[in-house]
């Protein structure tokens, strides 16, 4: 399934590529791809819906302060 | 709920540039104990995130990411006593980064912006009355109402009404278009002088301008060499210069043995770590490339990644197909031959009267010609021949010969074109042919002046033709009569030449040609999906004279990359000597290296923005 987030307060797109790899890491997560301009993320994984929600919206609390996922 | 966040930080680091004051204060009166403590305690308020997300990197074994950095160089400057330029380089980083983020954040709307062209609303006809409503609620098959001033909500196609409309927004064309029932419009589009009714043909999520912005988006997530270039460099600039920090703070006190050295050596180490971000870099150079091609898409050219600035930019061959891309590809007429005793203005008013409501393209061309033809008031399409029209009370045909014999009309046997007759008389003959784009000789001036050495014309059609089109132009070379899988074959000869070669078609059957050039250029590429895939970059107007300017667009996005590139590694390599020297041991050596890393980030990230100024000068 396909799961699209909204991250915001990414200031580099190098941060952005930081933040998918941690994405990645999270189990049942195939592949994280983060549009900079857009500040659209897209997620490839077996979870659902709740379950990645709350993994995602953490590994952004955890990457910085500065960012907020929300489901888009 | 943004641009509260935005100003609690500014109000906290005014907050620690005050306490910064107050701690220099405190440091002049008879109170020793006071200003190390205002200094700690301003270090926190402004860098406590920083020195959050730092610790939280650690847990989680991410070094030498920048809050590290940052955290370990305030840190080592309070353990060496240097407490003022500890809080210093926390306090300026934030402020650089805060200044940063209103920069990205601006471009990322300026961008936007330029990509935000279908309105919001619209109105549709409902039992005949106009109503407002949002955009998305237009529904495929509904009639708009598009008046004066108005801007197309979805794509849609002209019904009734005729009105001049401006494309710019999607193609960067200046010349505004004639709308005629049965033309089609892209959401975007902006009505000028005249009312149509149209039918929608898509929902507003489907339209052509949405399908624009989301292939900006899927370009910016391609990336150019010199983007691919920091990212791979940034990997190892970081550990080489906290490498060299450690050296340079341990190797001479250890060498000369002498601990008393230990304070200035790691004060000079500290420096390293500042300057070891390669913010500057990676945050300006992507900018760059973003900036670019969002004033790209602003002029209606669709970079397909930062990889097709690199490789346009560096064009010195032009091949370009001929129908369609040096021509117009559309009939128009090219010869009018009245017989004696008719001059050529009442032949082309008789057939473009009787062409009036025909839609075949030689009926068109005709009517282009002569815009004031008077109504008919009956019309007859016989298929596969032509039309018969009631016109001013007589009976005029336009058509081909075997519609002349039906009627009687004796068209002579050597003639050639779309015959006219008026009541069985034959009148003369129409030639229609392909003709020259009126920017194509302007644009190939141009593009010879940025440099392409030569131009070479590829084309199916007969060398006759063909010859007549690359004199007018200037053409370097031509081949003629070509199959389409020859052109492949002739553009492979001409890339073995080695020179970085462009291939200009429309992408329709020359899709091969496009993906094996150098650089593709898709023309006219709105809506054809294959010339889209196939090309690295595509004109959106039908027009050549996106080209040049697109050349220009990505020339001046790597000189301001190369700029950026240059100022920041030049900055920082000029501050790492000056530190290691101890040139820099002065009471506040420190702010200068914090303005290396902070200073020269945000100016590389101004500069960055210039990039996308250019999508308002040609």
């Amino acid at each position: 399934m396909t799961y699209k987030y909204i991250v915001t307060g990414l200031d580099c797109p190098n941060c952005a590529k930081k933040l998918c790899a941690l994405v990645e890491k999270i189990e049942g997560v195939e592949s994280a791809r983060l549009n900079f301009l857009s500040e659209e993320m897209t997620v490839e994984s077996t979870l659902d819906a709740a379950t990645l929600g709350k993994a995602v919206v953490q590994a952004g609390r955890d990457f910085s302060t500065k960012v907020t996922v929300v489901a888009k | 709920m943004k641009r509260k966040t935005v100003d609690a930080t500014l109000l906290r680091l005014l907050v620690g540039a005050g306490l910064l004051v107050f701690g220099f204060a405190a440091g002049l009166a008879p109170l020793p104990w006071l200003s190390p403590v205002i200094f700690a305690l301003g270090l926190l308020l402004t860098g406590y995130d920083v020195l959050w997300n730092a610790l939280r990197g650690i847990l989680r074994g991410q070094l030498l990411d920048e809050t590290f950095l940052m955290s370990v160089a305030a840190i080592g400057a309070f353990c060496i006593g240097e407490y003022a330029e500890g809080m210093a380089v926390m306090l300026f980083y934030q402020v650089g980064e805060y200044f940063q983020a209103r920069a990205v954040r601006r471009s990322r709307a300026a961008i936007r912006s330029l990509m935000d062209i279908a309105p919001d609303c619209g109105f549709v006809l409902r039992d005949g009355k106009p109503v407002e409503i949002p955009a998305d609620q237009i529904a495929v098959g509904d009639t708009l109402l598009l008046r004066p001033g108005d801007r197309v909500p979805v794509d849609c196609t002209v019904k009734e009404g005729s009105a001049t409309v401006n494309t710019a927004a999607l193609t960067g064309e200046s010349l505004p278009l004639d709308a005629l029932p049965g033309t089609p419009l892209l959401a975007g589009f902006v009505i000028g002088d005249g009312t149509l009714w149209a039918t929608a043909d898509k929902p507003a999520s489907a339209s052509s301008a949405v399908r624009i912005l989301e292939l900006v988006q899927e370009a910016t997530d391609r990336k150019s060499k010199q983007e691919s270039f920091i990212t791979s460099f940034a990997r190892v600039y970081t550990p080489i210069v906290v490498g060299l920090a450690v050296c340079v703070a341990f190797l001479p006190p250890l060498v000369l043995w002498d601990a008393s050295l230990l304070t200035d050596w790691i004060r000079r180490a500290l420096m390293f770590l500042v300057v070891s971000c390669p913010c500057a870099l990676v945050i300006s150079v992507p900018l760059a490339f973003f900036g670019g091609i969002g004033a790209g898409a602003a002029r209606g050219i669709l970079f397909k990644g930062g990889y097709s600035f690199d490789r346009l930019s560096k064009a010195k061959v032009a091949v370009f197909d001929k129908t369609g891309t040096l021509t117009t590809g559309c009939l128009a007429v090219t010869e009018v031959l009245p017989r004696e005793g008719t001059d050529r203005e009442t032949l082309l008013r008789l057939a473009a009267g009787a062409e009036q409501f025909s839609t075949h393209p030689g009926a068109r061309a005709i009517c282009r010609e002569m815009p004031d033809a008077p109504q008919p008031t009956q019309v007859k399409e016989v298929a596969g021949k032509g039309v018969v029209s009631r016109l001013d009370g007589c009976e005029v045909a336009v058509g081909n010969r075997r519609l002349m014999q039906e009627l009687g009309a004796a068209v002579p046997p050597d003639a050639d074109g779309i015959f006219v007759s008026r009541d069985g008389i034959y009148l003369g003959a129409i030639v229609l042919g392909d003709t020259l784009r009126p920017e194509a000789p302007a644009s190939l001036a141009e593009l010879k002046r940025l440099g392409v050495e030569k131009a070479v014309m590829l084309t199916g059609d007969r060398a006759s033709a063909a010859e007549e089109v690359a004199r007018a132009l200037g053409i370097d070379e031509m081949e003629a009569e070509l199959l389409p899988r020859d052109k492949y074959d002739s553009l492979e000869r001409i890339l073995a030449e080695g020179k970085p070669t462009l291939y200009v078609g429309d992408g329709i059957n020359d899709a091969p040609v496009l993906a094996r050039a150098d650089v593709g250029v898709a023309m006219g590429g709105i809506g054809s999906d294959s010339a889209i895939e196939a090309a690295d970059l595509v004109l959106m107007a039908d027009s050549l004279s996106r080209l040049p300017t697109a050349i220009r667009i990505a020339r001046k996005t790597l000189s301001i990359s190369r700029i950026n590139i240059i100022l920041a590694l030049g900055v920082k390599t000029l501050v790492m000597a000056l530190s290691a020297l101890g040139l820099l041991n002065f009471a506040g050596g420190m702010w200068v290296a914090v303005f290396a890393d902070v200073g020269v980030a945000l100016l590389a990230v101004l500069n960055s923005l210039r990039t996308l100024r250019s999508a308002r000068r040609d």
